[in-house]
């Protein structure tokens, strides 16, 4: 069977410009949310994780012109530059192909009737069109909108094409940044946490919203493989609760079966599992969801964690930052803890990782839900560890 | 092994193709909702919640109730197996406008969940999904243009590996009064079957001609 080995991954969030740095604050267990009154955001308190722009503009003016970028362009070809950078595959080869995900792409554009950009500027292609001409990338690159899920999703969808030898080697980089457009409408769904998430907890009482960018870069070619003991992806799956538009399923039917089909995929039990990235988003109806899904897979004894409460939700950069996080905690056998969880929140016993660990970590399950009703699982292991 | 398209559906402005064949057309040229509302009730439709969704949410779920008329075997599969793939260009753009003018004036501050929900594009995607009760993979792609090359990798691959047995899967777009719609219901090759057709990028661009 053809391995499909991640290589290269990085990450851009309110807590540094590269996985080291993310790595090391969730380590530490230090956030990146603040409280924010930026009246281009919010019309009331509110916290959020923000990346610091003066500095992603004086990164990316080291590569590029800055303004020529919207600022979620930036971002994405900063940290393609940056896992580039751990490789020596080329971007411009016809094997590579690009994957992105975004939920919402350049809508700060569509709330600025005066920006400098082409109007065509705000669909989404313009987007990867932009950050594939930087990279002279010869391939048409596919791009996913799966709201919640978009990270997880454009994984599993690189993996597939890599998987049917339709690439060989395959970039997939997700962001979403923000703005007053997605604050306002968590708002106004009453879903948006006054103080920092606190996923899993009993007094949890929503969101926190971030903005970030992630990529990782996949590839067949065993000889571009640099580790010992390299992670490698070996299963994905969504599906649909086909409940409700807007809230989760009530059982966690949906991503059960998205958990069920990517161990089935991946070849695993429940006894095989050493770690769990949950969604968390601190909605009382996700988290609670959640429960009863891991659960019902039987993976309760399962550790888990939500970042959201390090970074917030970031959107089409969460399940590749998330993924990226997992694997790190592979390379570095650790377990990061849930942090804003301390009293149990949801109705099912599963085991969130209350204080940081150093254990051996060969594995890990990721799942992500969102709304349309989708859910996603993905699983990644060491190379030989069973 | 080949997969095949059991039915499709082409919706342009003021006109409606099934199988190829023009089904459906509005002389009155009187607008979207008009014409997707006359086809709600020629079609014999009877859904609720299809007066709550955006135009991008109607105009595919409109293709997608056409497409399964005649096709309740779908719906009597393992719904874990049934999957929603489309793809667009737009996003979910025109919604995304709506809603920001509701944000936009501070003195006339009201955003709605209402509208807010549908500023997603895979949002298409879970109103067919609830509809039909199917729960197997579903993802939205954006792309500048259909592409049937793609497309077809995609979905040929999930039924091939068996994740699903059956998909709708196609096109669905949606922007200031402009929209496009192309369906198809494919399904994993039947013997018996006589005038299939391969759910194949030739074919596709041959019937979207």
């Amino acid at each position: 069977m053809t391995n499909i080995y991640t290589i290269a991954d990085n990450i851009i969030t309110s807590l540094g410009f590269t996985s080291k740095e993310n790595f090391d604050a969730l380590k530490q267990g230090k956030s990146g949310i603040k409280q924010t009154t930026d009246p281009k955001i919010t019309q009331v308190p509110m916290c959020a994780s923000i990346v610091d722009s003066e500095r992603l503009v004086t990164e990316f003016s080291a590569i590029g012109n800055p303004e020529k970028y919207t600022r979620l362009e930036k971002m994405m070809i900063l940290s393609i530059t940056e896992s580039l950078k751990q490789t020596n595959i080329d971007p411009t080869n016809e094997d590579t192909l690009f994957v992105f995900s975004s939920v919402k792409g350049n809508i700060d554009l569509i709330e600025n009737e005066n920006h400098p950009f082409e109007q065509d500027r705000i669909n989404l292609w313009a987007i990867s069109d932009q950050v594939c001409e930087f990279f002279n990338s010869s391939v048409k690159p596919i791009f996913i909108s799966n709201a919640c899920i978009s990270g997880v999703s454009a994984i599993i969808t690189a993996a597939q094409f890599l998987k049917n030898q339709k690439y060989k080697n395959a970039i997939v980089c997700g962001g979403d940044v923000i703005s007053e457009f997605t604050p306002s409408g968590f708002q106004s769904f009453k879903a948006v946490s006054e103080e920092p998430c606190k996923p899993y907890d009993a007094n949890r009482t929503g969101i926190t919203l971030g903005e970030g960018v992630g990529s990782i870069i996949l590839t067949t070619n065993e000889e571009l493989v640099k580790e010992d003991r390299p992670v490698i992806f070996r299963g994905g799956s969504n599906s649909n609760d086909a409940n409700h538009i807007s809230g989760p399923s009530r059982t966690g039917d949906g991503l059960y079966y998205a958990i069920n089909n990517t161990l089935k995929e991946a070849n695993k039990t429940n006894t095989e599992i050493d770690y769990i990235s949950g969604h968390g988003t601190a909605t009382p109806y996700n988290d609670e969801m959640e429960s009863k899904a891991i659960t019902w897979a039987k993976l309760e004894h399962v550790p888990v964690n939500s970042l959201k409460s390090y970074w917030g939700h970031t959107l089409g950069a969460a399940g590749i930052i998330e993924c990226v996080a997992g694997i790190h905690s592979i390379k570095e056998n650790c377990l990061i803890k849930s942090l804003g969880y301390s009293e149990h929140g949801v109705s099912e016993p599963i085991n969130v990782i209350k204080d940081f660990k150093e254990t051996e970590v060969r594995n890990f399950l990721k799942t992500a839900s969102g709304f349309g009703g989708s859910n996603v699982a993905a699983y990644f292991s060491e190379l030989n560890s069973d | 092994m080949e997969n095949y398209i059991s039915k499709y559906c082409i919706i342009k402005p003021n006109e409606v193709f099934v199988d190829g064949n023009l089904e459906f057309s509005n002389q009155e040229q009187d607008g979207f909702g008009a014409f997707m509302k006359s086809i709600y009730k020629h079609k014999e439709i009877k859904y609720p919640k299809y007066f709550k969704m955006d135009n991008l949410c109607k105009v595919a779920f409109i293709a997608s109730e056409i497409i399964l008329k005649g096709n309740e075997h779908i719906k009597e599969l393992n719904p874990t197996k049934v999957g929603v793939i489309l793809q667009n260009s737009h996003s979910s753009i025109d919604t995304d406008t709506k809603y920001n003018e509701t944000i936009k004036d501070k003195s006339n501050y009201f955003p709605s969940p209402a509208v807010f929900v549908y500023t997603l594009p895979n949002v298409m995607i879970g109103e067919i999904c609830i509809r039909n009760k199917f729960q197997g993979e579903n993802t939205c792609f954006i792309a500048k243009e259909f592409n049937p090359e793609f497309i077809s990798d995609y979905v040929n691959d999930l039924l091939d590996s068996g994740k699903l047995d059956a998909c709708i899967t196609g096109w669905s777009d949606y922007v200031d009064g402009e929209y496009n719609a192309m369906l198809f219901l494919v399904e994993k090759s039947k013997e018996n079957k006589k005038d299939n057709i391969s759910f194949k990028p030739e074919f596709i661009n041959q019937l979207i001609k």
